[in-house]
């Protein structure tokens, strides 16, 4: 057996424009950027440097043209998001549009849907948010309780859902809600593209332990949408869901999002010969998630579907992610002062909180790890 | 795959699994698989080196076929020792986790598999991961290797096989429960090899301090700019 089949990664003829694309524009934007904001960039919304990158045709980057995208191959994309991760850019507005919400309504919209979303989100203005969970389903996803009843005109949608990142900036969520009145666990589930400003719909933030508004909890009372609102197929949510999490899960998001420590520790410490072994360990641990987030792109680039390996890649990266700031923490000298104001002290003390989430967020270590073993032949 | 590798594969698999000795091997042409064909060679790539080693790995032969095929190349006998026992790791550490599988699948306490259990299920995934990661590594290094210089890759790839050594064969092992403890069940010959692996051509120390000085001697945005350097050596 193979535990992992790789996928050539055709880097594109284009690599060396692009690259040099995004660190012009990283070099001309990021006078204004925190240190410590680097160092979780997927997270923090600036919407004029989305603009900025829509601009630039960074945003929809493999979108058909005729609804604003530029046509681009799938790892010139993956070439894109990495300068950006690695520069620590704030990409967090645009991100679930370009990633997730973009593709997904491609695959699965309406025309009119197409049209009506499509341009503004290439345009980096337009943001999306996914509705997933709910108070009683979390890692059990199929226990979603929202029910959307059809009526003459269109549907009504009632329920919650939490836990929604950027529900605050969205234009739009994507809800899986129950459209089969009764139905059980996976069957009866759809997905409504409803505007964020639908009279009916309530956000209240949730601000993280560290302080961060990130996600939001969404109170859904008698929201009336259209028919159109309706993506894909009525009763096939369950299944588009599930072809979302592998966009969500197999970027290289899930292993460079906080690359900035890193750069900080070679810069403040990497003359200390005691902390050059960790720098060795930790550039060894990055170069090899990155062979297995090219090799999964490239997969997914093909039309297969990585799930497994999106799992392991997010897994790994994950588990890596948590273990740099303990690592660099117990490997600085007793003198170093955590509380000071420079890049490596700031952006330490913000991932030593933050880095729990990381296996949480978009699919737990515990669900990652049960699909892989599924993925073995296992349970 | 290509069509080449593939055969090249059968051929690996096949000669490991019945050659008894060195001579069987040279006749299946493994010494010249880095020599071009003009040469008279098989006109292999670096893929191909890794394609062959995993397999030798995997079926656990104690024929030196990475000594056959390298020895005629040229290059620092360090690193060229560090990526054989990668492409070696990569393919025994795949092994083991088969193997572990099928002990969990078959074995059965209070009433069921083991692979119902959802601690050993998570135990594998790990497992599987470690497996996962020396693969990709391996792959990458031949990568850098067919493009000319490695040294970047071979330490990393080293570094990440000892770490994966180090986990992987400890969760094989407690998968398997007394028995895999014993001269008898066939899985010491992997285990124990690959913790021999683990030293040679290299151990954390090495490769982490080696790795590391290089490292800071590329300054600050110097290692995101020399891992994309490299890698945008194979663009088209």
């Amino acid at each position: 057996m193979q535990s992992f089949a790789i996928h050539p990664f055709s880097t594109p003829g284009t690599v060396s424009d692009l690259r040099a694309q995004v660190r012009r524009i990283v070099s001309e934007c990021e006078a204004g950027w925190d240190a410590a904001d680097r160092a979780n960039s997927w997270s923090v919304a600036d919407p004029a440097f989305s603009a900025r990158l829509g601009d630039e045709g960074l945003v929809g980057m493999i979108w058909p043209k005729r609804y604003g995208g530029h046509d681009r191959d799938p790892l010139e994309r993956y070439i894109v998001l990495e300068e950006l991760l690695a520069a620590g850019a704030p990409v967090g507005a645009h991100w679930i549009a370009d990633r997730q919400t973009g593709p997904l309504l491609l695959r699965y919209g309406t025309e009119e849907q197409r049209e009506k979303y499509l341009p503004g989100m290439a345009a980096g203005k337009t943001y999306a948010c996914i509705g997933l969970s709910e108070p009683g389903a979390g890692s059990d996803l199929a226990g979603v309780k929202t029910t959307a009843r059809k009526t003459d005109t269109g549907w009504v949608i009632n329920g919650q859902k939490v836990w929604t990142t950027g529900a605050h900036i969205a234009h739009a969520i994507l809800a899986l809600v129950r459209t089969e009145p009764g139905s059980e666990r996976q069957a009866g589930l759809s997905q409504l593209l409803v505007d964020m400003d639908t009279p009916g719909i309530t956000v209240r933030p949730i601000i993280n332990l560290a302080g961060q508004h990130d996600f939001n909890e969404i109170f859904f009372e008698d929201v009336e949408v259209p028919h159109g609102a309706l993506v894909g197929g009525e009763g096939n949510g369950w299944k588009q869901v599930t072809a979302e999490l592998a966009l969500e899960r197999s970027g290289p998001e899930r292993y460079l999002s906080s690359f900035a420590l890193l750069r900080y520790l070679i810069a403040e410490q990497g003359g200390d010969p005691a902390v050059q072994p960790l720098i060795g360990r930790l550039t060894a641990e990055l170069w090899t998630l990155r062979q297995m987030s090219m090799s999964t792109a490239a997969k997914l680039a093909g039309g297969e579907d990585p799930a497994v390996e999106a799992a392991i890649v997010k897994d790994l990266g994950n588990s890596y992610e948590q273990d740099v700031p303990l690592a660099i923490q117990a490997v600085l000298t007793a003198d170093f002062d955590t509380r000071s104001d420079s890049d490596l002290a700031r952006t330490l003390s913000l991932l030593l909180q933050t880095a729990p989430s990381f296996s949480l967020r978009g699919g737990t270590r515990e669900i990652l790890r049960g699909i892989i073993a599924r993925g073995l032949g296992l349970r | 795959m290509s069509e080449n590798r593939s055969l090249l594969c059968d051929t690996a698999t096949a000669v490991l699994r019945e050659a008894a000795d060195m001579h069987s091997l040279e006749e299946a042409g493994f010494a010249t698989l880095l020599i071009a064909e003009a040469d008279g060679g098989f006109g292999g790539d670096w893929g191909d080196v890794f394609a062959v080693l995993r397999i030798a790995g995997y079926e656990g032969s104690d024929l030196d076929i990475a000594g056959l095929i390298l020895d005629p190349v040229a290059g620092d006998s360090m690193e060229k020792g560090a990526f054989a026992k990668v492409c070696l790791a990569a393919g025994a550490l795949d092994r083991i986790l088969e193997m572990a599988i099928d002990y969990v699948n078959t074995r059965e306490q209070f009433g069921r598999p083991l692979a119902r259990f959802q601690a050993v299920q998570q135990s594998l995934a790990i497992l599987a991961v470690e497996a996962a990661a020396v693969n990709s590594a391996g792959a990458g290094a031949a990568l850098a290797l067919d493009h000319g210089d490695a040294t970047f890759e071979i330490a990393a790839a080293k570094l990440r096989t000892n770490q994966a050594i180090g986990v992987g064969t400890a969760i094989a092992h407690q998968a398997h429960g007394a028995i895999g403890f014993t001269r008898e069940y066939p899985l010491h010959p992997f285990t124990r090899r690959l913790n021999q692996w683990r030293t040679d051509n290299g151990n954390d120390r090495y490769w982490s301090e080696k790795l590391g000085a290089a490292v800071v001697a590329l300054g600050t945005d110097g290692l995101w700019e020399e891992i994309t350097r490299r890698s945008d050596r194979s663009a088209g």
